[in-house]
C-alpha cells in the first residue's frame, strides 16, 4: 500500500458510495477502513454483542476481527459482496468461535449467574419482543422458522439442528438456505 | 471440497458449518468467483438480521481501542507491522485464520488418538453416558472420549475419600476429548457437569 493511498481522495471527500468504498477496502485503503468502521461500527458491535452478551467481549471481538481482516492479504475481494455484510458476518463468525471456546464458554457462564453491568436500560423492555428479527421470523412456515432460530440464536451446527429435530441433514440444510433467504428479501437485504 | 456450495453458503454465512467443512468452502471459494457471489448473496442475508435486532451504542470509553488499529496514526507501526508479518508468515486468508484455533485442537486431538491407536491399550465404557476411556495397561496414560457432548465435562479422579480434578473435555462438533499422560494408576474416573456426576467407569490393571 503506498503512502499516496493511505489518504482518502479528494474526489471522495464528501461521502462515497458503497462501490467506491468496496474497491478501496479490496485495496486495502486506509481510509476506507475508517468509512466502513464510522458506518457499520454500531452493527458490528451490537452484531457482537448479541452473540456474546457482554460489552467487553463484544469489543474485542469487533477489535480482533477488524484486525485480522486489515493484516490478512486477500481477506476481501469485490465479489464478497458489500463490505457491510462481509465484515458483519466476519464479526458474528468471531464471536461464535469466541463463544464456542473453553475460556469464554466458563466466563459467559459466570455471567449468567451475575448481575447484568451493562445495558441496563435493555432489562426494562423485553428485547425478543421488539425487535423486527422475531416479528420477521414469525412469518415463517414454522419448518423453515426453527432450524433458522436454532441456527441463528443458538448457533448450533446443522448436524445438531437436525438430531434434535428429527429431521434428515439434506431436509435441514434446504430448510435453511430457504429460510434464511426469505427472510432477508422480507427484511430488505440487498446483495 | 470440489463441489459448489450451494446451500452451504447459507450455513458457512450463519457460522454453523463445522470446522471441516468451513475451511473446505473457504478452499473452495478461493478459486470460484459463483459461489463467493451465492455466498455475497447470503452475507447480505445473514446481516439484514443482524440489523433487525437491536442496536447497541458502543460504550464510549471502549470505543477507540475498536477504532485506533484502523484509524489513528498512533497504530500505524503496530499495523506495518502487523501486515508484513502477515505477508510473510500468514498467507493464509482472514476466514482460514478465523478457525484456525478449533483446527488446531482437533489436530492436537487426532495426534493424540494417532498416539493410542499405536500403542497397546485398554478400554472402558462409563456408565451413565456415551463414553469411554481408553487407557494404557501401565496406567501411564489415559484418553477420554465422550460422543454427543453439549458442553465440557470435568474428569475427577476419586480416591481416598477425595476428588482430584484431572482435566476438562471440551466439546469440538459432537466429540469431547481429553488425553492425560498421567503415571497414576486409577481404577475409577468420574465425569462431572458443573457439580453433578454424569458418568463413572471402573479400570482394570
Amino acid at each position: 500500500m503506498s503512502a499516496l493511498a493511505v489518504e482518502r481522495p479528494r474526489s471522495m471527500r464528501a461521502v462515497p458510495d458503497d462501490e467506491a468504498l468496496a474497491a478501496a477496502f479490496a485495496a486495502k485503503e486506509r481510509w476506507a477502513f475508517d468509512e466502513a468502521y464510522a458506518r457499520f461500527g454500531k452493527l458490528l458491535y451490537s452484531t457482537a454483542y448479541h452473540v456474546l452478551g457482554n460489552a467487553e467481549d463484544a469489543q474485542d471481538c469487533v477489535h480482533d476481527a477488524l484486525a485480522r481482516v486489515w493484516r490478512s492479504p486477500d481477506s476481501y475481494l469485490r465479489s464478497r459482496g458489500a463490505v457491510r455484510s462481509f465484515l458483519t458476518v466476519c464479526v458474528r463468525n468471531e464471536a461464535i468461535t469466541r463463544l464456542r471456546s473453553k475460556t469464554r464458554r466458563r466466563r459467559l457462564e459466570e455471567r449468567v449467574a451475575a448481575e447484568p453491568q451493562e445495558h441496563d436500560e435493555l432489562g426494562a423492555v423485553d428485547v425478543i419482543e421488539h425487535d423486527r428479527l422475531r416479528a420477521a421470523l414469525r412469518t415463517l412456515p414454522a419448518e423453515q422458522r426453527r432450524p433458522l432460530e436454532l441456527a441463528y440464536f443458538d448457533y448450533k451446527t446443522h448436524v445438531e439442528i437436525a438430531n434434535e429435530l428429527h429431521e434428515p441433514l439434506g431436509t435441514i440444510k434446504s430448510r435453511i438456505a430457504l429460510g434464511l433467504r426469505k427472510l432477508g428479501a422480507a427484511l430488505g437485504a440487498g446483495e | 471440497m470440489t463441489d459448489h456450495l450451494g446451500e452451504l453458503a447459507a450455513l458457512y454465512a450463519l457460522g454453523i458449518l463445522d470446522p471441516r467443512e468451513a475451511r473446505a468452502a473457504e478452499e473452495h471459494l478461493l478459486g470460484c468467483d459463483a459461489c463467493r457471489r451465492l455466498l455475497a448473496q447470503a452475507q447480505a442475508d445473514v446481516t439484514a438480521m443482524a440489523a433487525a435486532q437491536e442496536q447497541l451504542e458502543p460504550p464510549t470509553r471502549e470505543r477507540a481501542p475498536v477504532v485506533r488499529p484502523v484509524t489513528f496514526g498512533l497504530n500505524r507501526m503496530w499495523l506495518a507491522a502487523a501486515a508484513a508479518f502477515a505477508i510473510a508468515i500468514l498467507p493464509a486468508g482472514y476466514l482460514f485464520e478465523q478457525n484456525l484455533a478449533m483446527h488446531q485442537a482437533m489436530l492436537a486431538d487426532e495426534q493424540a488418538m494417532a498416539r493410542i491407536a499405536a500403542s497397546p491399550h485398554r478400554s472402558v465404557a462409563f456408565s451413565g453416558m456415551d463414553a469411554h476411556v481408553m487407557y494404557g495397561p501401565d496406567g501411564s496414560w489415559y484418553c477420554i472420549v465422550i460422543r454427543g457432548a453439549s458442553a465440557p465435562l470435568h474428569v475427577v479422579w476419586p480416591h481416598d475419600g477425595t476428588r482430584t480434578m484431572l482435566g476438562t473435555a471440551v466439546p469440538h462438533g459432537d466429540v469431547a476429548l481429553l488425553y492425560l499422560p498421567k503415571s497414576h494408576r486409577m481404577d475409577q474416573l468420574t465425569l462431572m457437569q458443573d457439580d453433578r456426576e454424569v458418568g463413572q467407569a471402573q479400570l482394570v490393571f
